[in-house]
């Protein structure tokens, strides 16, 4: 990767970020659009799987540590996620929008399924609700609006040419 | 050899996250809470500060929302409260109405009709059940609405005074004119208001007198204010004038009224409505209406303890039953009352009026005519009873 895409993969990831802490708190939806997820997804199909689990490890952490329970959790799903992400590259580097968009419900939902199989802060019908009702719809408006920031960043993050 | 070695090294990365974080999974308690306040003192940190501000930001928002609703809401209740304080107004000056006539009426709400043709309709709650009858005059605490024309069980139709057949024999306040008072049958706006026909021409009555019902007729009693004369009409009758009234009851007004039975309108309505001061008709109906005031009024005086023998008034009917053939005597309850004869001088010391000229002044004498005339019998010479001041001197 050269200097400049890492660069502009940098800003948006940072973009994503300071989304994740501001707009989703200002909506406070019961299912809430997972940017860091995006940024995560972002970043890992553009570097090597060894990156991309460095990268979700760290991301992981972050989000851990705000949460009151299961630190190490949310890094474990992020690196596992951020590494299958990166080696399936090649299968969704297409520019196909419904395949891009797939591919962050899919990947939303596996941190939401490794998450709460890690932190065991849920159990029983709780756990089942969680997993089959409000993170399919959570990972569904993760999708919506991780298509709205391709969109919107496809400047940014257009790859220079060789 | 670099693409295998590469992968090697990324599978490696990838083995020494999961441990990691797998390590940090089963870190005790009392070494996570420090690991996780490390991060968030200094790598999270500003990323919470995103998140508080953002967070104050949502409650701040929901805040002025609440706050805008709760201001619609005050802002609702203001713009309703004057027409609950009307309405509210309106129902004591009918308790108020309903004191002074003590019996005989019917409250009843009043429906009016929309419908074209029966503009000057109205439909009462009330009917022959509640013993309204044909020609039983609907009045309200202002004054004279109109006069039930149909009856059912339990409602009744009633003519207000715009309707084209409505007439009453009418008089000033004062007792110096007479006339007919009917519906002002022209264009709008004045056909929303009365005229007062057939006054003779040796009498004229100036603007602002008020204008009662006169008794003539028999079907509405005397003393009900109808209106207030506003100027003289200009019309072709060479013996008679023509006055132009202002009406005490507006129809938009009228959601409650008091139907006076028969036997009321016969006894009369003398004193049930102020006829002193025209001007101030309005505000005295107000003032004497007020139920609510004149019974606290009533429970904050202090209240003179009375022995039982001076509780010899209390013996009065509280209400005139209607006129019996056998009991139309109107002493007849006095003198059956069981008064003990040691009482009765301390009841002519609190009111020295003589019983029998009290007794001529409470009735009208052309009101309170009894449906069979009756020839008063002779009282009986008692011993218990008998006056001191027609007494013979004993011998």
């Amino acid at each position: 990767m050269k200097g400049i895409d890492l660069l502009r993969i940098t800003i948006a990831f940072g973009l994503l970020l300071v989304l994740h802490y501001t707009l989703r708190p200002l909506l406070a939806w019961r299912s809430s659009p997972d940017f860091l997820v995006i940024a995560l997804l972002l970043v890992s199909i553009r570097v090597r799987p060894g990156s991309a689990a460095v990268v979700g490890f760290i991301t992981g952490l972050i989000a851990d540590s705000i949460s009151i329970d299961g630190l190490g959790a949310g890094a474990l799903a992020m690196s596992v996620v951020a590494f299958g992400a990166s080696w399936l590259k090649a299968v969704f580097f297409a520019d196909n929008l419904p395949l891009i968009a797939f591919f962050i419900f899919l990947g939303k939902w596996a941190l939401d399924i490794m998450y709460h199989a890690a932190s065991g802060n849920l159990g029983g019908g709780e756990l089942a609700m969680q997993l089959l009702v409000w993170s399919p719809l959570a990972a569904a408006v993760t999708a919506l609006f991780g298509l709205i920031v391709l969109a919107l960043l496809r400047p940014i993050l257009r790859t220079s040419p060789a | 050899m670099a693409s295998r070695v590469s992968g090697r090294r990324d599978t490696l990365l990838l083995s020494a996250c999961v441990a990691l974080s797998i390590v940090t999974l089963v870190l005790p308690q009392t070494v996570r809470d420090p690991i996780a306040a490390a991060m968030r003192r200094s790598v999270v940190a500003p990323l919470l500060s995103l998140q508080y501000n953002a967070e104050l930001t949502r409650r701040a928002w929901e805040a002025r929302e609440r706050t805008r609703a709760e201001r619609d809401s005050v802002v609702l209740a203001a713009m309703t409260a004057p027409e609950l304080e009307r309405e509210n107004g309106r129902l004591r000056r009918m308790l108020g109405l309903g004191r002074r006539l003590r019996w005989g009426f019917v409250p009843a709400e009043a429906l009016f009709s929309r419908s074209p043709g029966e503009e000057y309709t109205v439909v009462l709650s009330a009917g022959s059940r509640a013993g309204v009858r044909p020609f039983s005059p609907v009045v309200a605490p202002e004054g004279l609405v109109g006069m039930v024309k149909m009856v059912d069980p339990t409602m009744s139709i009633a003519i207000v005074w715009p309707h084209p057949d409505f007439r009453v024999s009418a008089q000033s306040a004062d007792g110096s004119a007479f006339g007919i008072v009917a519906a002002h049958l022209g264009d709008e706006p004045d056909r929303y208001l009365l005229e007062m026909r057939g006054v003779p021409l040796r009498t004229s009555l100036t603007p602002g007198t008020l204008i009662v019902s006169s008794g003539l007729g028999g079907v509405y009693p005397r003393g009900i204010p109808i209106g207030v004369v506003q100027r003289e009409l200009r019309t072709s009758e060479v013996w008679a004038n023509t006055y132009l009234l202002r009406p005490a009851v507006l129809p938009a007004d009228v959601s409650t009224v008091m139907i006076l039975h028969p036997q009321r309108a016969g006894a009369g309505v003398n004193g049930v409505w102020e006829l002193a001061n025209p001007d101030s008709l309005a505000a005295d109906s107000t003032r004497r209406a007020d139920s609510v005031a004149r019974a606290r009024a009533d429970t904050a005086r202090p209240r003179p303890a009375r022995p039982a023998a001076a509780r010899v008034d209390t013996v009065r009917p509280r209400a005139p039953a209607p006129a019996r053939a056998d009991t139309g005597r109107r002493d007849t309850v006095r003198r059956q009352a069981p008064v003990r004869r040691d009482t009765a001088p301390a009841r002519r010391d609190t009111a020295p009026v003589r019983r029998d000229t009290a007794r001529r002044d409470t009735v009208a004498r052309d009101t309170a005519a009894p449906v069979v005339p009756v020839t008063p019998a002779p009282p009986a010479p008692r011993p218990d009873t008998v006056r001191r001041d027609t007494t013979p001197p004993s011998p």
